[in-house]
């Protein structure tokens, strides 16, 4: 292995701008693709259950939610990586963010928007569904300000508005260097986004102090969301979910599957836009030992949930519990234990943590595994309720398989249009982290 | 009613849970015998649609009135019991609080009321309720010409999106009400509204009225002393109570 | 803007003007018809719109003879309640009541008049007009009269009483062709039999549930499909919680639980074809325990001596300590009564069973007395409509004079005996050689497809007419039909369609039925009714009529009871042997099949109503299907879950549909539910299911001439395909959860 050699301040704003200005055919092939899979199976399957309506789901009288709540639910958890990495990290001052904070800042806004979309093929009336928002309506009618959803609603643009800012914020001078460096109609674009940065001391003093205001905001907000989002289960009375434990397990699981997807996407930004350098070995590392934490927080988790079910000796929790665990779907459940609880341990080995392929392969995992969490607390929960005779089966319909595949087209169609628009990674904040010229002159 | 009497009105003990009437059900477990005439009064009153084959097997069928079987024992001790479940109107409703938008209320009446051209199917009132009364409409469904001909005109016909369950068959009550405003405001006297279910139960096992009316049939029948509500414990506060059957003690089978 | 002239400005307008109104108009004509709930702005004189009107009527959706209630807005029948002031149910409805708006507004109704193109039983037919249909039919009839072969006219019809069955007995009679029966399905032949041999009588006697204490069935599923089950279910309803501090107890003996064994205090799982004897077993012990004292005890001691409880215990599967018990409530009851029915009744022996249930209930003492058997008074109109009932043996003859070729013409109304028949009857086939068939009906079904000339009728909903229901409430009374829409497809009513014949026909004919229309005809008959009421006169008949049409039903207003009759005990070796015999040897035929009416199928006739293809079984929460009832215990030895398709086979037939684990039947019996698998009945019927009287043998009981549906032995084969039965069903265990009674005290 070469010795690293640390990049100079020209080579990264090189290295980082390339990215941007220069496109090659394997980024509009991927654009497309993605683009393509997002249309035909997204877009495509959603209008058509506009069409006929939300049975085009597989949902049905003793599931009436499925993959639609538990996808969001998944994308919400999805985002909390950025929020973590980019706030959390920043308070303390951990420096192996600097490299990898902007892209899982994106990584959390895109999410936010992929799980929007969720609300909307949710819902069954969808041409209604700004009524969840207060806007004046002919009903003279506020919405309901004390059902869990509204939270979420609040919670998930307050947290998506905040963001927003938070990314963009950030961005600004990394903006001026794009400008900086390109003419055109590029250069127009970017002196108006950049609002006009000259790197003054006053400018940087501002960014700082207002960045660092809005990662401690931000960091309550995505505690908040996801516990918010967890009580739309919590707050309902049905066996197996209406349990406090849900907002930490949420937030936790949150936490987790965010920080695997980071580690998913910092390798494929380091592998097809050429950023060895700055994503390195360390982030790797720090990020798994975030990852072996999380794990085992989650997997005490849900052994006290098996716990609590079993010794609840409530027949409701029991009979959720066995199906859960046993019934149909019982091997999707040990699946999701292989690859969230015992997959992950691996991690404690500094071998495996320090290899970006056995990490990328783990940190796939986990997010399936998660995925399968999120899609068992709604479809085994709700076929075994109260009244035995009224017990169900849930099974996802080839629509709702669709729309799931889309969303992450969605997702990566979005994350490809941002890879070009802004810098994918800090080049100020990388700067930060480098010795200083006159050190290295010897 | 200045504003300052209305917000001291709002502090009175007792003022969130005064009902104009607060109407309630009673189903006699020993005389209902599971025939499921109820299921088709409320069918044919309320413009249920027909679901066909599919959607049935698909486990999408609208019915707001369902009899549920329970099996006690083993062949040849087997017994089988019928339990009605309807929506139970509940005084804690858990299906209330969670709409989003605000389609499902507890009314004056003390009715849970469902209101259509406000729902926009999130679902989540549904999930919360643990009776599992409510049926959505995962289609707009149709009906085969001539069969259109026989919808109540009182009810709307529900399109796709929208939940619906049990109303008590409000569109009866305030059809009652209005006469009663028209005869000089009296109250709606016990008997003069019956819901399509209790009209046509030929067991007589169910009983409707005003629980406010201390004389009422209904009153009568909630001082049962075989009368429970199911699943209590969940304190929902349902505003249907049923008698349990009578057990025959001594006898063995077969 | 670029500018526009004048003349391009007013073009834009007008263009846009049309492009609205196309749209505007393509949008109306493309509404769904439920947008069309208040159709007319103008409405007809006996209407007006958001105001409804309530007609009281005869239901029709079964023999009971319940009255109705119906609800029309705007024109439109739109809910059937009970009429609340008839005394046979009393304001309550069943469900299959309640459906009769799906017969009204069926899709499939046969719209007009038909005439067959292709081959018999191909389905081609073409529309024609009624004057070329009554004109044809009337000219055949007519001429056939004139040649003196009226005797080949033959008339086939389900259960008609009243006075249309009067008009087509006269019109029959007048014509000169004495073959008029009736063939449905649902008559208790057996019961009638046993009634005439131990009580004399030929109509049922009242069955006093209401105010009985004990009830013993022995297989009438009484709150289900037997006689009058609206009624029933309202004296159920009394004799468990309608007298405060009085519960009455229920038992139920039968193979297969019903609906009533469902709400039974204790249901005993008696043998097929065994009721009959342990009903003799109990009155035995009744006799020998003291229970009877007649003066005839010492006879009926003796006739009763092999019956003894302890000698049939291994043939009745019920020992003799049960037997005690059950004689011991008789005798400290107040009003016991015991029933029959059902499979009971369907035996090789079923007369003679039903016997042991009259014998049983004259030496409980039950008869004649409240809370018992009550034997009434004449009804108000001539009820010679049981005579025409045709028993399965009668229907054979019939088949056997069709299949001769005897018959050139048979007219059909209101019965389906190519479904109801067993394949193994032969019948269709009889029926083929008949010359024309000519079918009086409103759906196509199983054998109206089989008919030359179709002549569609009104629903009973757009008819007048009359009943004199059976056994009606213990006093005299008479129910009114009236339309309670105009019809609403160009069909007529049977009735007007023999009147309208009895004109073309000519000759004697329209002087004997001098009425054009039903109307005309049941006013004028119930002026007949009234007048021997009002003692000879008929003034004051305009203000009674006025109430009949009013109310829907005439009744006297107090019950005639006659004396209990007397009983022999030599009406049992008049019965014969109540053992019952089966078709097929028990190594080759294990199982016994039960073939059973639900209440919402009843004999098949609910197939094309989809509220009843709709509605969950009550006792399994099936729908849409055909499916094979198994014992658990059963089910496990053969290897077989719910789902698993199973070859069913008889010495007679072969079926093939899904298992369903049932939990209260025997592990010897096989029950199939009658209703599905209609070859023709409209799309909500038709290729759907299996039908069960396919399988049943040719057995018959010798006394009644019945046949025996619940004789026939049955093997099954697993088939290893499958077919998910749809159902409503979770779990139907509680689980120990508080769902049918309070939260337990915990110790």
């Amino acid at each position: 292995m070469a010795e690293y050699q640390e990049p100079t301040y020209a080579e990264v704003n090189r290295d980082v701008l390339r990215t941007m200005l220069v496109t090659g055919p394997k980024y509009w092939t991927a654009l497309g693709i993605s683009m393509t899979v997002a249309v035909v199976c997204f877009f495509g399957p959603w209008f058509y259950q506009i069409h006929v309506g939300v049975g085009a789901a597989g949902m049905n009288r003793s599931a009436f939610w499925g993959t639609y709540l538990s996808n969001f639910i998944f994308w919400i958890g999805l985002s909390h990586s950025g929020t973590l990495l980019s706030a959390v990290l920043h308070i303390t001052q951990s420096s192996w963010r600097k490299a990898i904070y902007r892209s899982a800042e994106a990584m959390t806004l895109f999410s936010l928007v992929t799980a929007a979309f969720f609300v909307m093929v949710h819902v069954g009336r969808v041409w209604f569904v700004h009524w969840n928002f207060p806007v004046p309506n002919q009903m003279g009618l506020w919405p309901n300000f004390r059902s869990p959803l509204m939270f979420d609603v609040m919670a998930v643009t307050t947290y998506l508005t905040a963001s927003s800012i938070f990314i963009y914020m950030g961005s600004v001078p990394d903006f001026a260097a794009v400008r900086d460096a390109s003419t055109g109609m590029r250069r127009r674009l970017y002196t108006i986004f950049s609002f006009g940065w000259r790197g003054t001391q006053k400018e940087w003093h501002t960014l700082g102090w207002a960045y660092t205001f809005f990662a401690v905001f931000v960091i309550p907000l995505a505690v908040s969301v996801h516990s918010i989002v967890s009580w739309d289960f919590a707050m309902s009375i049905v066996p197996s979910l209406h349990q406090t434990i849900f907002a930490p397990y949420f937030v936790c699981g949150a936490i987790y599957s965010g920080t695997a997807g980071i580690v998913s996407v910092m390798f494929l930004l380091r592998k097809f836009l050429g950023l060895e350098r700055y994503i390195r070995e360390i982030h790797l590392d720090n990020l798994g030992k975030l990852l072996i934490t999380l794990s085992l927080i989650w997997t005490y988790i849900n052994i006290m949930e098996v716990f609590t079910g079993w010794f609840s000796g409530s027949s409701f929790e029991y009979e959720a519990m066995k199906f859960r665990m046993f019934g149909f779907y019982g091997p999707l459940y040990w699946e999701m234990l292989l690859f969230c609880a015992l997959v992950p341990l691996l991690m404690l080995f500094g071998k495996i943590r320090k290899n970006w392929r056995y990490m990328f392969i783990i940190s796939i995992l986990i997010n399936i595994g998660m995925l399968t969490e999120r899609f068992l607390i709604v479809a085994t929960s709700q076929p075994r309720k109260f009244l035995p005779d009224a017990f169900g089966f849930y099974f996802p319909s080839p629509v709702e398989i669709s729309i799931t595949v889309g969303s992450f087209a969605i997702f990566t169609t979005l994350f490809l249009v941002f890879v070009k628009w802004v810098p994918c990674v800090s080049i100020y904040e990388v700067k930060e982290t480098l010795q200083p010229l006159r050190k290295r002159a010897t | 009613m200045s504003t300052a009497n209305t917000l001291r009105d709002y502090l009175k003990p007792g003022y969130y849970d005064e009902f104009d009437y607060h109407w309630a059900m009673t189903i006699d477990l020993d005389r209902c015998t599971g025939c499921s005439a109820c299921v088709v009064a409320c069918q044919a009153e309320n413009n249920l649609p027909i679901v066909g084959e599919k959607r049935f097997s698909e486990r999408r069928e609208i019915k707001w009135l369902r009899i549920e079987r329970y099996w006690q024992g083993e062949y040849p001790d087997i017994k089988l019991r019928f339990l009605p479940m309807l929506c139970q109107h509940c005084d804690q409703a858990p299906c209330e609080t969670p709409c989003p938008v605000a389609a499902t209320y507890h009314n004056q009446d003390g009715l849970n009321t469902q209101i259509y051209n406000r729902c926009i199917g999130t679902r989540t009132c549904a999930v919360y309720c643990p009776y599992e009364v409510r049926s959505f409409n995962w289609f707009t469904y149709t009906w085969d010409e001539p069969l259109e001909q026989q919808l109540n005109p009182d009810v709307t016909v529900r399109e796709k999106g929208v939940m619906e369950k049990c109303t008590f068959c409000i569109q009866r009550i305030r059809i009652a009400k209005d006469k009663a405003k028209d005869d000089d405001r009296r109250r709606v006297r016990d008997g003069e509204v019956t819901p399509a279910c209790v009209q046509s139960c030929p067991t007589e096992a169910m009983v409707f009225g005003d629980s406010k009316d201390p004389d009422s049939k209904v009153s009568q029948m909630l001082n049962n002393p075989r009368g429970f509500k199911v699943l209590e414990d969940l304190n929902t506060l349902p505003s249907v109570v049923y008698l349990q059957k009578v057990e025959e003690q001594g006898h063995g089978h077969g | 803007m670029a500018n526009i002239s004048r003349r391009d400005f007013l073009k834009f307008i007008g263009a846009g003007g049309i492009g609205a109104g196309a749209g505007y108009i393509y949008a109306e004509s493309v509404k769904k018809t439920v947008e069309f709930l208040v159709p007319q702005v103008i409405p007809p004189e006996d209407w007006s719109p958001g105001v409804a009107t309530w007609y009281n009527s005869l239901c029709g959706q079964c023999p009971a003879g319940c009255g109705i209630s119906v609800r029309i807005r705007e024109g439109r029948a739109k809910k059937i309640e009970g009429n609340p002031v008839h005394p046979v149910n009393q304001g309550r409805l069943c469900a299959l009541g309640q459906s009769g708006l799906n017969a009204l507004y069926n899709p499939d109704r046969i719209r007009t008049p038909l005439r067959l193109t292709g081959a018999r039983g191909s389905g081609e037919y073409e529309p024609i007009d009624w004057d070329e249909a009554m004109t044809s039919l009337g000219g055949r009839l007519g001429s056939m009269k004139i040649q003196g072969a009226a005797d080949r006219i033959h008339l086939l019809t389900g259960t008609v009483r009243g006075h249309l069955d009067l008009l087509l007995a006269r019109f029959m009679e007048q014509l000169g062709a004495p073959t008029y029966l009736q063939y449905d399905y649902t008559h208790p032949h057996s019961l009638y039999a046993a009634n005439r041999m131990v009580f004399g009588v030929d109509r049922l006697p009242y069955y006093d549930i209401r105010n009985s204490d004990l009830l013993l069935s022995f297989g009438a599923d009484y709150l289900g499909m037997w006689i009058s089950p609206v009624h029933h279910s309202l004296s159920y309803g009394h004799l468990r919680q309608g007298r405060p501090g009085h519960r009455g107890t229920c038992v139920q003996i039968e193979p297969r639980m019903s609906l009533s064994g469902a709400s039974a205090d204790r249901w005993i799982p008696a043998p097929p074809g065994t009721e009959g004897l342990l009903a003799l077993a109990i009155a035995e012990a009744l006799v020998d325990g003291g229970g009877y004292d007649g003066a005839d005890r010492a006879d009926w001691s003796a006739a009763l001596r092999p019956f003894k409880a302890s000698k049939l215990a291994p043939t009745i599967g019920v020992d003799a300590a049960v037997v005690a018990e059950l004689t011991d409530a008789i005798r400290r009851a107040e009003h016991p009564l015991a029933i029959g029915g059902g499979p009971a009744a369907e035996g090789s022996h079923g007369t003679a069973a039903m016997t042991a249930v009259n014998v049983l209930n004259h030496l409980a003492g039950s008869l004649g007395r409240r809370g018992g058997v009550l034997f009434g008074a004449d009804p108000v109109v001539a009820d010679d409509w049981r005579v025409r009932q045709a028993s399965y043996a009668r229907m054979m003859e019939h088949a056997q004079i069709m299949g001769r070729g005897d018959v050139d013409v048979l007219l059909l109304h209101g019965t389906n005996p190519v479904f109801n028949l067993p394949q193994a009857s032969g019948y269709t086939a009889a029926l083929d050689k008949v010359g024309t068939i000519v079918a009086l009906s409103s759906f196509m079904d199983d054998t109206t497809a089989m008919a030359d000339l179709i002549l569609p009728t009104n629903v009973y909903l757009e008819s007048w007419g009359d009943d004199v229901p059976e056994p009606g409430v213990g006093l005299p009374l008479a129910t009114l039909s009236q339309p309670v829409v105009t019809r609403i497809h160009d069909s007529r009513s049977a009735g007007d369609i023999v009147l309208g014949l009895a004109h073309q026909i000519g000759g004697e004919l329209p002087a004997e039925l001098p009425w054009t229309t039903m109307e005309e005809y049941i006013r004028h008959s119930w002026r007949q009714i009234y007048s021997v009421e009002a003692g000879g006169t008929d003034a004051g008949f305009d203000e009674f009529w006025k109430d009949a049409l009013r109310s829907g039903v005439w009744a006297r207003n107090r019950a005639e009871m006659e004396a209990a009759p007397t009983v022999s005990p030599a009406v049992l070796a008049q019965a014969g042997s109540a053992a019952s015999e089966f078709d097929g040897a028990e190594n080759d035929y294990p199982f016994v099949l039960q073939p059973m009416m639900t209440q919402g199928f009843v004999d098949g006739r609910g197939a094309n109503l989809p509220w009843q293809q709709e509605l969950p079984d009550p006792l399994t929460s099936v729908v849409f299907s055909t499916w094979v009832e198994l014992n658990p215990t059963t089910a496990a030895e053969l290897d077989l879950e719910e789902g698993d398709v199973v070859e069913v086979s008889s010495s007679a037939g072969t079926l093939a549909a899904p298992v369903f684990i049932y939990q209260a039947i025997r592990p010897d019996v096989v029950a199939i539910p009658i209703g599905q698998g209609h070859t023709r009945f409209g799309r909500f019927a038709e290729g759907r299911g299996t039908n069960p009287l396919d399988l049943v043998a040719t057995v018959t009981d010798e006394s009644s001439g019945a046949l025996a549906t619940a004789a026939t032995r049955v093997t099954i084969r697993k088939t290893g395909e499958r077919l998910s039965l749809i159902k409503t069903d979770g779990v139907s265990r509680d689980l120990g959860r508080q769902i049918l009674g309070p939260a337990k005290e915990h110790a």
